[in-house]
């Protein structure tokens, strides 16, 4: 195993964004306060200075404008990284995504491509309340054309970020606001983390957790907390939830028979629904039981503490899911 | 503007009037959608802009396209092609009437109303640093005047002094509402100043009028002036989609009032006046018309798209 380094998420985006801005003067970044402020949580601290304006936009609080922006540079050639600060914002850009960015491709019968990376956060963790703390995913992932992605440590930020980056499709990468200061090991050298493809973050042998996101720190938690009771648990990262890299859940499904899906989420018409039947089509025979989805409640987020943590799943929420389909 | 510039630009008008007129007839036969939007009425602002590009320029234009992607070099055989659903097209037909890309031409178009604004903007991002003085341009209406894309996209543009030139074609109706009851400036041009750019107003009827405003305002932009919004006062004979029920919007005279503007009798006055035989004029009217009836038949006989072929382009395989 070759050097690694213990950096954060944060860290990770910021490492991916210098990287790929250096290896390629066709990328640059274009958000609100991505440039002086360094973006809210530092993601980009220091690149305006590196990498001055040409690469390093600061945009008007105009969703729409710079995505528009994204789409219409990406089509000549550039390669965005497009921030929307607050994925709650994205409802602003929705059209430039949904209407242009998807379907230019295939209405130019791959003539035209869209390198666009989209760069957002969600999640609860910042008592943020309803309009600033939302998990979007589910929208995306009914949008063709698109790529969606939900890195849950900073090595995969970062990997996946520059896969982003390189990939001639329009691909969004949801970070989550509660993921930015946690800590992960990081090699040395340049690597990439494959776009489609799922990560086992734990291995087990009695139950599958699929979990994305900050999910994925809760399911850990409750794979350990079950690991005191005797039970093994499996735990995969997605990672990419469109292309779903189904194989992966399936051989795991396969082997532990039992399933658990972990999304904040709510489950609702979502992509964890999408999970879900994948698994039912395709291992129906070795499932011992139906899978079970462990989701954030279908509510705006509340402001207080303890109420925006009791609207999402926690390692309590999934260790009972476990037991739950484990009976 | 010499002659031949003045021919020209009459042929070019009177090919994309009775292409337009072919058009609206295939959508009365139902081979063409029926929301088709027709052109007519608008040829001396698509024809008097075009007379201002380069080859490289990147045109963005709307729901109405045909026009536009005409005076920019997509050929009437393409278009017949595209709104036919027909292989051939700019999109091989997948895209229609409102949403074709001619990428070899550099045009695009889309039906979502203002959208183009923002992403002539992005284009135009591009040519700033490519510094070659390319110029995006971008088409839209009256309507598109009041989304948060036109806020959005002129501001952007703006601050960032991007060259794009915006053409607004007032064809004084959005959908069924007057414009000047959905528009609180008159004229709409005057809205370029709350974004500190230049706006202008100029009689979208008269091709010549047209061309002289898009030559100077497409030389400043490609000086780096920025961009420039230049309003064109125009009229849409046929309905916001062909065969709407205008009655209920507007009447009779109003539309024979307008017609009495038509940018090509007018242009035709003024060709006579330098000498050009009228037979002359009217030969390349049967030419055209001859022309046309060819490509139409040619279109018509094209395969459509299998719907593997149609469905190919979603999305580019991942490689891992």
């Amino acid at each position: 195993m070759s050097a690694t380094r213990n950096i954060s998420y944060r860290d990770a985006v910021r490492e991916a964004t210098r990287e790929e801005m250096r290896r390629d003067k066709n990328v640059y970044l274009i958000g609100e306060d991505v440039g002086r402020w360094g973006n809210l949580f530092g993601a980009s601290a220091g690149l305006l200075q590196e990498f001055g304006w040409e690469q390093v936009k600061d945009a008007p609080i105009s969703e729409a404008a710079l995505m528009g922006c994204a789409v219409g540079s990406a089509i000549m050639g550039m390669r965005p990284i497009a921030e929307i600060m607050y994925i709650d914002f994205i409802t602003i850009a929705m059209d430039q995504i949904v209407n242009h960015a998807v379907k230019y491709h295939q209405l130019s019968n791959g003539q035209v491509k869209v390198p666009v990376t989209i760069r957002t956060q969600g999640g609860i963790g910042m008592r943020n309340s309803s309009q600033h703390s939302q998990s979007l995913e589910n929208w995306f992932v009914n949008v063709p054309g698109l790529i969606v992605a939900m890195p849950s440590t900073p090595y995969d930020a970062k990997g996946l970020l520059k896969s982003a980056v390189r990939d001639d499709n329009p691909v969004i990468l949801i970070e989550h606001k509660s993921l930015y200061f946690t800590r992960g090991e990081v090699p040395q050298e340049e690597y990439l983390v494959p776009l489609g493809v799922a990560d086992v973050k734990r291995q087990g042998q009695d139950v599958t957790i699929v979990a994305t996101s900050y999910m994925v720190l809760q399911a850990l938690a409750a794979a350990r907390q079950l690991e005191a009771d005797g039970i093994s648990a499996e735990v995969i990262d997605p990672r990419t939830l469109w292309p779903l890299d189904a194989q992966a859940l399936v051989d795991s499904v396969k082997k532990t028979r039992h399933c658990v899906v972990v999304t904040e989420a709510p489950a609702e018409g979502g992509w964890s629904g999408e999970a879900s039947a994948v698994i039912h089509e395709r291992c129906f025979r070795e499932l011992a039981r139906p899978v079970k989805r462990v989701c954030g409640l279908r509510t705006g987020v509340p402001y207080p503490t303890h109420l925006e943590k009791a609207v999402a799943p926690d390692a309590a929420w999934i260790a009972a899911g476990v037991k739950e389909v484990l009976g | 503007m010499n002659t031949d510039d003045l021919l020209r630009y009459y042929s070019q008008m009177l090919e994309l009037r009775r292409l337009d007129e072919m058009l609206l007839e295939l959508k009365l036969q139902d081979l063409i959608m029926d929301g088709f939007h027709p052109y007519q009425g608008q040829e001396a602002v698509a024809i008097g802009v075009g007379a201002a590009l380069r080859p490289d320029d990147v045109v963005v234009s709307n729901h109405r396209p045909q026009g536009h992607a005409f005076a920019k070099g997509t050929t009437s055989r393409q278009i017949f092609a595209e709104l036919l659903g027909r292989r051939g097209g700019p999109s091989q037909g997948i895209g229609g009437p409102m949403q074709f890309i001619d990428a070899p031409n550099n045009f695009f178009c889309g039906s979502i109303v203002g959208s183009g604004i923002t992403i002539a903007a992005g284009v135009a991002l591009f040519m700033k640093r490519e510094g070659q003085g390319r110029i995006a341009v971008c088409f839209f209406g009256d309507g598109a005047s009041n989304t948060g894309s036109f806020h959005e996209g002129l501001n952007l543009a703006a601050i960032w002094k991007l060259p794009v030139l915006y053409i607004l074609e007032n064809n004084q109706y959005g959908e069924a509402m007057p414009v000047r009851e959905f528009v609180s400036a008159d004229p709409i041009s005057k809205r370029a100043a709350a974004y500190g750019i230049e706006g202008t107003t100029v009689d979208g009827m008269d091709v010549l009028a047209v061309a002289e405003a898009a030559m100077a305002g497409a030389e400043k932009v490609r000086q780096g002036a920025g961009p420039v919004l230049i309003e064109a006062v125009t009229y849409r004979y046929k309905g916001h989609y062909g065969g709407d029920p205008d009655h209920t919007y507007r009447t009779r005279d109003e539309i024979e009032l307008w017609r009495q503007k038509d940018p090509l009798p007018r242009l035709k006055t003024h060709l006579l006046s330098l000498g050009v035989p009228e037979a002359d004029l009217a030969r390349m009217d049967q030419l055209i018309v001859q022309r046309l009836k060819e490509d139409q038949a040619w279109a018509l006989a094209q395969p459509f798209l299998s719907v593997a072929e149609a469905t190919d382009h979603v999305m580019i395989p991942l490689t891992k």
